[in-house]
């Protein structure tokens, strides 16, 4: 947990941000939903299924990635799956939606859900649980499916005919999917989600008309309702919506999260129009899936630089996907903690004066002991580095003075040369005897142990 | 009699499918012939729609409605291309990759690109590389265009491509791909011989694709 200057919390940096006020830095919630799992090797049924799992992967991540913000869980077919769709599951993404009970039948539904339904227990449990063990640093977010996405779930892609052909169905189609929303997000509340976010990517898809027709008045509800509730709340949408942001603002939330299909730039002097706070909008495959640490970081100081700080909030574009390489993360984390550092950090990177030759690797096949590097991008402010030196310095500390450790933080020059000499891909990283053996991902102190200790036998 | 063509295009931009059923049947009456009702009207007002929606004017429910009054309209022409020996500019088969069921994207393009004079064998969701292939090798199909939604289904879109590599017949097919997380990098990067960023630009790339 980091703490800024000022002595706020993360989660006072959130609801300064959620209440327009200038925060002393930007603050930052990593959609790991699905990927939550991969940072301890489970698969996306077991963290969206399995309590212990899911609180476990979620403690992770708050770990690895030092979150100001975070959501439970990240799974829009929850409140779909109560309703009677079926659901197909796969390893590394959310489970889809595969059966439409509306599709043929278009009996409108009432019965509304349970705290008993589904897979409601296990995540009320696990919200309730976050909130006893981060939730007095990190502001804690609930996911609830948005209206028109839910409403899709239960009729398929008819609904969208439905506009022009059964419109007062539709329209009663929406208000029941609203009130399935308004129950969910009530019971998210009731477990101490501090921030209620609507996810509806589905909005990308209809014009503003149709949305202040359809839309407008389920979503000023939900907003108001969540207000009067004494929380804050968020509109996420993905794909490109942009002329739908103003409409959006129109139903008053406390911000809005957008996904890297929307210029932030042209968004944000929507939302600023309406004081509205925006979210977003690292991109999801381009950058953190297939692109690499200093990808991820220089388009973060990029965007600082092009955005004020004031309402304004640090996201992934949308749930991340599984395989996000988590150094791509730890290096947005470093990025947005500590901007100008980083700005030094990337310019060494590429600049053309390394002196590879003034650095003197030690002759690994030869030591007097065994010698543990740790590379980071700076333990004091990047977290994921500050537990890799940690994890470093307590297995060694336990194994007497029979281990050499050295730390080599890539703000000094000296450092970054030997980074590219030794062919460091990623940061912060373990090296034993000049092998790769831990990158992002923090080992435990036992597994770190029993690694040094084949080095001593050997 | 440009006024039938007129009122056809109106209607199918309007999505009312009636009005163009009734309207491409008064102007066969009239004596207009199929291939230009198709051309100058059917496929005239599609390629608007495909503007329009490139342009942020029309969404997903706007370009449904038009293609259904669109082939609406192209049922009743049909038989009378069929007597005229009118030929689909090029035979397409599109899928959502294996894993995948996500269908909306995918069925847009198979409107635009059968609005763009293209005859479609449409082959579903949670399309294995094998079924592609069956498309080229059984059905004789010029393009394979696949979409997938999901980042962890897109590797089955190169699963395709070199699936139809090893078979020896990816030079007589051309694949395009689409889909929200995949790029034209991406589509470098797999071999694929385009990519289009929405259902009206895949139509386009279709086009530019076979040279018609």
């Amino acid at each position: 947990m980091t703490h800024d200057p000022a002595g706020m919390s993360g989660k006072d940096l959130i609801f300064a941000a959620l209440r327009h006020q200038q925060t002393p830095r930007v603050p930052w919630v990593p959609f790991a939903g699905v990927h939550a799992g991969k940072l301890l090797g489970y698969t996306a049924h077991e963290v969206l299924t399995d309590p212990d799992k899911l609180f476990e992967a979620l403690l992770a991540v708050n770990r690895t990635y030092d979150p100001d913000g975070q959501p439970v869980v990240f799974d829009l077919q929850i409140e779909a799956e109560i309703l009677g769709c079926e659901l197909l599951w796969v390893d590394k993404a959310p489970p889809t939606v595969a059966s439409h009970p509306l599709a043929a039948d278009m009996h409108m539904p009432s019965r509304l859900p349970e705290p008993t339904d589904g897979r409601l227990p296990m995540i009320l449990d696990t919200m309730r649980r976050m909130k006893d063990e981060v939730g007095e640093h990190t502001a804690l977010y609930g996911l609830v499916t948005g209206a028109l996405t839910l409403a899709s779930h239960l009729r398929g892609t008819e609904i969208f005919m439905d506009m022009y052909d059964h419109p007062e169905f539709l329209e009663q189609l929406l208000t029941y999917a609203r009130d399935v929303a308004k129950r969910v997000a009530g019971f998210y509340l009731d477990a101490g989600m501090d921030v209620i976010a609507f996810v509806d990517p589905l909005v990308s898809q209809i014009s503003p008309r149709h949305f202040d027709k359809l839309l407008s008045d389920p979503y000023k509800e939900l907003f108001a309702y969540v207000r009067e509730r004494g929380a804050f709340s968020s509109f996420f949408v993905c794909g490109d919506a942009t002329k739908n942001i103003d409409a959006m603002c129109r139903t008053h939330p406390d911000s809005i999260s957008i996904d890297e299909n929307i210029n932030l730039v042209t968004a944000r002097e929507i939302t600023e129009r309406h004081n509205i706070t925006i979210g977003g909008n690292i991109p999801l495959t381009t950058h953190m899936l297939l692109g690499n640490q200093q990808d991820n970081m220089k388009f973060v100081v990029d965007m600082l630089d092009r955005v004020d700080s004031r309402n304004f909030i640090l996201a992934p574009g949308c749930d991340m996907p599984y395989d996000v390489p988590a150094e791509n993360v730890v290096g947005v984390v470093q990025a947005v903690r500590d901007p100008e550092g980083t700005r030094v950090m990337l310019a060494n990177y590429h600049a053309e004066s390394l002196d590879l030759d003034a650095v003197q690797l030690p002759d690994y096949a030869d030591l007097d002991k065994p010698l543990v590097e740790v590379f980071t991008l700076d333990s004091d402010t990047c977290a994921a580095c500050s537990y890799m030196k940690d994890a470093a310095q307590r297995a060694t500390r336990e194994l007497g003075g029979r281990v050499e450790l050295v730390e080599y933080k890539f703000t000094e020059k000296a450092n970054v040369a030997r980074v590219v000499k030794m062919g460091v891909k990623n940061l912060p990283s373990i090296y034993v005897n000049g092998q790769l053996k831990y990158s992002s991902l923090i080992p435990s102190n036992r597994e770190l142990v029993e690694v040094l200790e084949r080095y001593l036998e050997d | 009699m440009e006024n039938k063509l007129e009122v056809i295009r109106g209607g199918i931009m309007d999505g009312d499918m009636p009005l163009v059923q009734r309207t491409v049947t008064a102007a066969l009456e009239e004596g207009i012939s199929a291939p230009e009702i198709l051309n100058e009207g059917l496929i005239k007002a599609m390629g608007e729609v495909g503007r329009l929606f490139e342009e942020g004017e029309y969404f997903v429910p706007e370009m449904l409605i038009a293609a259904r009054a669109m082939k609406a309209g192209l049922a009743i022409l049909k038989p009378k291309l069929i007597d005229a020996d009118v030929k689909p500019v090029g035979k397409v088969a599109a899928g959502t990759v294996k894993g995948d069921l996500h269908d909306i994207g995918k069925n847009l393009v198979c409107m635009m690109l059968e609005g763009a004079g293209f005859e479609i064998v449409d082959l579903g969701t949670d399309v294995s590389p094998e079924k592609f292939m069956d498309a080229v090798k059984v059905q004789g199909v010029d393009v394979i265009a696949m979409s997938a939604l999901l980042t962890t289904t897109m590797p089955n879109m190169k699963n395709t491509v070199d699936a139809l590599v090893e078979a020896g017949i990816r030079d007589s097919v051309k694949v395009m791909i689409g889909g929200a997380p995949v790029t034209q990098a991406y589509a470098d990067e797999i071999g694929a011989d385009g990519y289009a960023p929405d259902a009206s630009r895949a139509a386009t790339l279709a086009k530019q694709l076979l040279g018609v």
